[in-house]
């Protein structure tokens, strides 16, 4: 499926030759990637039998070349666009239909229709989009959850399932702010600009994760490479990369709630935090206004102040880093500047342009030329603050300077997030606890949120930081795009901070990349390789295309179909190259969502639900689709790095592909794949055979042959005699569960029991309170009563033999708050024995009854009256003659043996485990 | 392919799969002492006499900025000796680790490039500062596999948590996952909380090798149709993971020690990492880390007189017990030892509020220390030097990819050979510079 160099050359034409020739730096603008895709037909060919879309046309089949069967067909088709395996009924009903290109336009609309399929591509987006639900490394007093990453993952996947044109899915990525109005749920978009690493607030770094993000992604562009000095190899210059960031340099980031919230508790975060900010802001101002001579002074000796993201002040007298900076670049641009002219005349030892009026205050003073820079700034620092004690018109323009919001006099109202360098040390603690605790109220009332990039008012061009190093700043740039892409003749960008241009620069017809990238990436998804390998590098060391009329034909064709993916889809699918049978065709390895995912499938397990807060992936209750689980890229469980999931601190545009035997033991030893195993064998019924049959169709979509039924029971009847022949398993007489206290009749209503031990409590499940029975618990000592009086925690005796026991034992309630439990000794034969109420107060349980083999005595605790500080302390002692069966000691978990999967389970794990399972066809 | 083609060795597509490096290495395995927090060059392996002479007086010449304010000069508490035929000078605080100095060589001209933790870690562990890059560790995997498929081949352990940075200090940036350094809580006794699923709670061994044995028929049968050697490194992977957890209970359990060596690293979590480590590089580990403790216990802004004396004694005791049983068991030879923090501490005291003395030092990047010993090194000698108060290298002066390159050298690598193709550049772990330190080469 390549194409011999020459064969390419003769495409591209002669000015690819010398590229093609092995020496890239020499063509490099004339790189095939950085011109127009070129309007090519569709190849005849000799014999159209095989062509079923244009697609076959550049790839031709041979003429006899055999297709998948049905069943392989289905699958793979099923698993590509929604990340699923069909039903056995779904396979079969395809199978048996007469048009099978009848039958597959049907099955491609049925999927592309399907909510699951912007699950599963949406995801693919999501690995380019560095998608994590947390900000990285930050320091202890900032929230390390991002609010907006699930409302941005829910955009995407909407996006998808919506057929959102891709062009406007990226213009809405990067400057959603200027396309549609406040409050639009578009909004949410702008998480793919906002959603990398936080780099601990250094803003040059959240800038180049941003740049790299966008011009990867989009451009398979590797601009970040320009940083420091020209890229090696393609033709993007240092000047290229400050242009963008100067882009993204004069934005704050600012979290737009998407849905009103009428919640008391967080207004009231949001006040304490707006209102303890401009407590802050006016007490920093007030000492820039006091300072101005400092700051000038500090004009003349930069290298004396950290650069940016290192410049956090401690004590409030410190001079702000940041604030010199401000001036800086303030009187950078201030050589007209009625105040200030004189000053920019001083440094830059020239005349103020004719036509300044400058304020006769300075004017005065600067009646004599100064000696020296400070000098200088001594009189503008008497000025100032003689300004603030008069009242002279004249007077009046200077403290208007000192005022103005974007006087470097000021400090910008931007959030914490974005101004934190102007404050001393307690005053940031301060607000980005109070900013936390919003982000937090936030994240618990699972309000869609969307953090959007916000352009302030315009500054001044970007400067290049020769070597990347901030402290060494170079010439100016506008604010432009590339020049590879937008020629020499460029005009810069003319609104603001050129953001929405840059992003129309890209989701552009004219943009030789944008289509041709996403082709490939849409390509890549199908066939498991792109037609360029490296879908997210187009540059002149990246690999040819395997197929260059392809790609540009595709590309052209996605923009003349409005940028429709699905559109993109049917093309392939309906191909048949695509529909090629096994032995021509790559099988696909499920990555770890797919195989996820499919257990929970074919399990009958899978929970659909949509949308909202991310649950963890390896919670035992959580049964949602993969991608909607919480990604913490600071502590990213290792399951996911086992199974190459995409990292999230950099733009991924291929996963890597690994065996390594953690990922055996997470399926072999984990919870995971023997929870799915007895899941799905709880629904089997009937004989073995049956059983077999059952098995194979959930699990592969087909008929077991009389080989695999055969190895099956073999299996089973001897893993049976196995558990005949064990040990009969030593158990305590102590079960753990809850249950209701009758009211009326003394007794327990029923006893259900606990599923979960961690080791020292029994619970509903892993994670406490647990979502069915609240904080019902019990541990050796005591426990805590479910969340209504229908969760009593109940701690079971069994008697072994017919005897007259003797109870006792002490119940304790200690918390000054709440009103106390309710405890109650029953027995199943005789009745309640004795009950009790305490808050803050003990009861003795003791008590004595006759019992039979087999009868039970109930040791039960419920909530008092409400659910409130209701942890207890019981732990009693049954004795029975001579022998001593005390709660505490003889406390446990389940035995070894007790927790072993039963045959048909260890046969369906194997199942589950299998490479059928895990491959596709 | 055949079954079991592949089974002793790494699977096809394994990252772990062991590679000749470029050419002969003198090193084969390494073990890191991570001081993190910036242990105090000054009071350790640089003896400044000068700041006795200036105690109490501000140091002459330029003020460097560090990350809090400092005064006047701060002169070590600790005694400082000669040891060994070579006279290396050592401070009282390794008087055990001294021991062995004729076999250390110390780099006292290593400078960071700022004063704060977070960006000094990530140059240390992954020679960038601020992106995301794989990490030391997982560039020796990717360049060496790991001689036993049956461990992780890169172990990073830290009692009672993780270290500032947490797993980035460990990451395989964008080499893949699987070379990323395991993380392991020495403070766990239990083997499955010191590695995860390592032990199956719903089957026997038995149970699970019937089901292994089930598991291999039916994958058999499906190669008959299906060629792939993807399918056939799936199912390396179940036998080696079965191997592995027998394995992994022997190499963690410590208990399988004599007497004598468990009491020569100390019945404590420093010395149960340690020994736990030894074991880990026995069996073909390729790298193991030992942080000093979660957060970052190194970093002695105030009262180090007590501080360091205290952790110092935590590692003193299992370092010389580990160089000392590595040569008693010829590993000495090729496993390579780096001590070291993210950067050192400044000569001068830290200044509180008002201009207080805290009675500790800074962080200081402009110089500090570091030393190796084993696979390669030449002991008993010093490369570089501060300056006359010990604030900055000024002799030899050694980058941290001079340290990475001459690491690597000893590990049979061209740092600049050692490349990896990622957003259309070739990254190394040196970016693009670095020279080996010939001089401390045997």
């Amino acid at each position: 499926m390549t194409l011999s160099r020459t064969k390419l050359a003769s495409f591209y034409g002669g000015i690819a030759a010398s590229w093609l020739l092995a020496t890239p730096a020499l063509a490099a603008t004339d790189h095939w990637a950085f011109r127009a895709p070129r309007d090519v037909a569709p190849p005849a060919v000799a014999d159209a039998r095989m062509v079923k879309t244009d697609i076959d046309r550049f790839i031709p089949s041979k003429v006899d070349a055999p297709l998948a069967d049905a069943r392989t067909l289905i699958r793979r088709m099923t698993f590509d666009l929604i990340g699923l395996p069909p039903t056995a009924e779904e396979v079969e009903s395809f199978a048996k239909a007469q048009n099978r290109d009848e039958a597959v336009g049907q099955l491609i609309e049925r999927l592309l229709a399907s909510p699951r399929y912007g699950e599963r591509w949406g995801r693919h987006w999501l690995d380019v989009a560095r998608y994590s639900n947390t900000k990285g490394y930050v320091f202890s007093r900032e929230e390390r959850r991002f609010v907006h990453a699930p409302t941005y993952r829910d955009w995407v996947i909407r996006a998808f399932n919506d057929d959102l044109p891709y062009d406007r899915f990226l213009l809405l990525q990067i400057a959603a702010d200027q396309l549609v109005s406040e409050g639009s749920r578009d909004l949410a978009a702008m998480g793919f600009l906002t959603g990398g690493r936080r780099f601990i607030g250094v803003k040059h770094d959240i800038i180049d994760d941003r740049i790299d993000v966008v011009t990867r992604g989009t451009m398979g562009l590797t601009v970040q490479c320009a940083r420091c000095h020209d890229h090696k190899y393609d033709p993007i210059s240092t000047e290229d990369y400050y242009s963008l960031y100067g882009v993204f340099h004069g934005g704050e980031d600012r979290l737009i709630p998407l849905a009103a919230v009428a919640d008391e508790e967080l207004r009231k975060r949001q006040e304490k935090l707006s209102s303890t900010m401009a407590k802050r802001r006016e007490e920093a101002a007030a000492r820039l206004r006091a300072r101005v001579a400092d700051y000038l002074t500090a004009q003349g000796e930069m290298g004396k102040y950290p650069e940016e993201g290192f410049d956090q002040i401690l004590a409030a007298d410190e001079i702000i880093p940041a604030s010199v900076r401000r001036w800086r670049d303030f009187l950078h641009g201030a050589k007209s500047h009625p105040i200030f002219a004189p000053w920019v005349a001083f440094v830059t030892k020239s005349e103020i342009e004719p036509g300044v009026i400058v304020n006769p205050l300075v004017a005065a003073a600067f009646a004599t030329p100064p000696k020296s820079l400070a000098g200088a700034a001594q009189r503008y620092g008497a000025l100032f603050l003689d300004a603030e004690k008069q009242s002279a018109p004249e007077a009046a323009e200077l403290r208007a300077f000192l005022r103005d919001p974007d006087s470097p006099t000021t400090v910008p109202d931007t959030g914490i997030v974005n101004n934190d360098q102007f404050f001393p040390f307690t005053a940031i603690e301060e607000l980005w606890k109070m900013q936390g605790d919003v982000e937090r109220r936030l994240i618990e009332l699972g309000t869609p949120v969307a953090l959007i990039v916000a352009d302030l008012s315009p500054e001044p061009n970007p400067r290049v930081f020769k070597r990347g190093s901030a402290s060494r700043l170079g010439d100016e740039v506008p604010r432009q795009f590339l020049e590879v892409i937008a020629g020499e003749k460029r005009t810069p960008f003319q609104n603001g901070s050129g953001r929405l241009e840059l992003a129309r620069a890209i989701a552009s017809a004219d943009n030789p990349l944008t289509a041709r990238v996403m082709v490939n990436r849409i390509w890549q998804h199908h066939f498991g390789t792109g037609l360029v390998k490296t879908p997210s590098d187009f540059g002149v060391r990246a690999e040819l295309p395997s197929h260059p009329e392809l790609l540009d034909w595709l590309a052209r064709r996605f923009i003349a179909e409005g940028w429709s993916v699905k559109a993109m889809h049917r093309l392939i699918l309906k191909s048949a190259v695509y529909q090629q049978a096994a032995d021509e065709f790559p099988s696909q390895r499920l990555g770890f969502e797919q195989l996820r995912d499919a257990m929970l499938a074919v399990t009958g397990e899978l929970d659909l639900t949509t949308t909202g807060k991310p649950p963890e992936l390896l919670d035992a209750a959580n049964k949602r689709r993969t991608v909607y689980s919480y990604v913490d890229r600071q502590f990213l469980p290792g399951v996911f790095r086992t199974f190459d999931f995409a990292n999230p601190d950099m733009h991924v545009a291929v996963r890597h592909e690994t065996s390594v035997p953690q990922q055996a033991l997470f399926f072999l030893n984990g919870a995971f794949a023997a929870d799915r195993a007895k899941a799905l064998s709880a629904r089997l019924t009937g004989e073995p055979d049956a059983r077999v049959q059952q098995l194979y169709r959930a699990v592969y979509q087909r008929a077991a042959s009389p080989d695999e039924v055969n190895a099956a029971v073999r299996f089973i009847s001897a893993s049976k005699s196995d558990v005949a022949s064990a040990k009969p398993v030593r158990e305590t007489q102590w079960r753990y569960g809850t249950g209701e206290y009758d009211e009326a009749n003394k007794r327990l209503k029923s006893f259900k029991p606990f599923p979960y031990f961690t080791g020292s409590s029994w619970q509903g499940a892993s994670a406490w309170p647990g979502s069915d029975t609240g904080w019902a618990q019990l541990t050796a000592e005591g426990g805590h009563p479910g969340n209504t009086r229908q969760h009593a925690c109940v701690r079971r005796w069994v008697a072994a033999v017919d005897s007259d026991i003797q109870i006792t034992g002490t119940l304790k309630h200690e918390p000054e708050q709440g009103d106390g439990v309710r405890a109650f000794i029953l027995s199943s034969r005789s009745g309640e024995l004795k009950s009790a109420s305490v808050h803050r107060s003990s009861a003795d349980m003791s008590a004595s009854v006759t019992v039979k083999a087999g009868d039970t005595i109930d040791f039960v605790v419920d909530i008092g009256g409400t659910l409130s500080y209701d942890q207890f302390l019981w732990s009693p002692i049954v004795k029975v003659g001579a022998i001593t069966h005390d709660a505490r000691m003889e406390f446990g978990g389940p035995s070894p043996e007790s927790q072993y999967l039963a045959p048909w389970e260890q046969y369906t794990q194997v199942l589950l485990l299998s490479n059928e399972f895990a491959f596709v066809d | 392919m055949g079954m079991g083609a592949l089974s002793l060795g790494a699977l096809a597509d394994s990252p772990l799969a062991a590679h000749a490096p470029h050419f002969a290495p003198k090193a084969k395995r390494v073990i890191h002492f991570f001081l993190n927090g910036g242990p105090s060059h000054v009071d350790t392996f640089d003896p400044k006499p000068m700041l006795a002479k200036y105690a109490g007086q501000p140091l002459p010449g330029e003020y460097l900025r560090t990350e809090r304010k400092t005064g006047a000069a701060f002169p070590s508490p600790f005694a400082f000796q000669k040891y060994g035929q070579s006279g290396l000078e050592i401070s009282e605080l390794f008087s055990k680790t001294a021991a062995h100095a004729d076999s250390i060589a110390v780099v006292r001209s290593m400078y960071a490039q700022v004063p704060n933790h977070e960006p000094s870690l990530m140059l240390m562990n992954c020679g960038d500062s601020v992106q995301a890059r794989p990490s030391f560790g997982s560039w020796l995997l990717y360049g060496l596999g790991s001689e036993n498929q049956n461990l992780p081949g890169f172990v990073a352990m830290c009692p009672g948590g993780m270290p500032i940075k947490d797993s980035e200090n460990w990451q395989a940036g964008f080499l893949p996952g699987a070379l990323q350094g395991t993380f392991v809580d020495p403070q766990h006794r239990e083997l499955d909380k010191l590695i995860e699923n390592i032990r199956s709670p719903h089957a026997s061994t038995a149970i699970q090798r019937r089901q292994l044995d089930l598991l291999r028929d039916i994958n058999a049968a499906q190669q008959r149709t299906h060629s792939d050697p993807r399918m056939e490194s799936r199912i390396q992977s179940f036998e080696l993971a079965f191997r592995m957890q027998m394995e992994a209970t022997d190499a963690f359990d410590i208990a399988r020690e004599s007497a004598v060596t468990r009491a020569a690293y100390g019945d404590h979590v420093h010395g149960r990492q340690t020994l736990i480590a030894r074991r880990l590089l026995e069996r073909g580990v390729r790298f193991v880390q030992l942080w000093h403790g979660a957060g970052q216990p190194w970093d002695h802004h105030s009262n180090i007189k007590d501080s360091i004396r205290k952790h110092s004694g935590d590692i003193d005791g299992p370092i010389a017990a580990l160089m000392a049983d590595l040569k008693q068991r010829g590993m000495f030879e090729d496993t390579l030892i780096l001590w070291g923090g993210e950067f050192g501490r400044t000569p001068t005291v830290e200044l509180g509020d008002a201009g207080k003395s805290q009675l500790g030092r800074d962080h200081n990047h402009y110089g500090f220390s570091v030393w190796m010993a084993g696979g390669g090194i030449k002991g008993g000698m010093v490369h570089g030097a501060t300056d006359e108060f010990g604030f900055k290298a000024v002799e030899k002066r050694a980058s941290v990819h001079d340290l990475h390159a001459t690491m690597l050298h000893l590990l049979g690598f061209d740092h600049e050979r050692l490349t990896y193709r990622h957003a259309g550049r070739d990254f190394r772990l040196t970016d693009v510079s670095g020279d080996v330190m010939r001089d401390i080469l045997a």
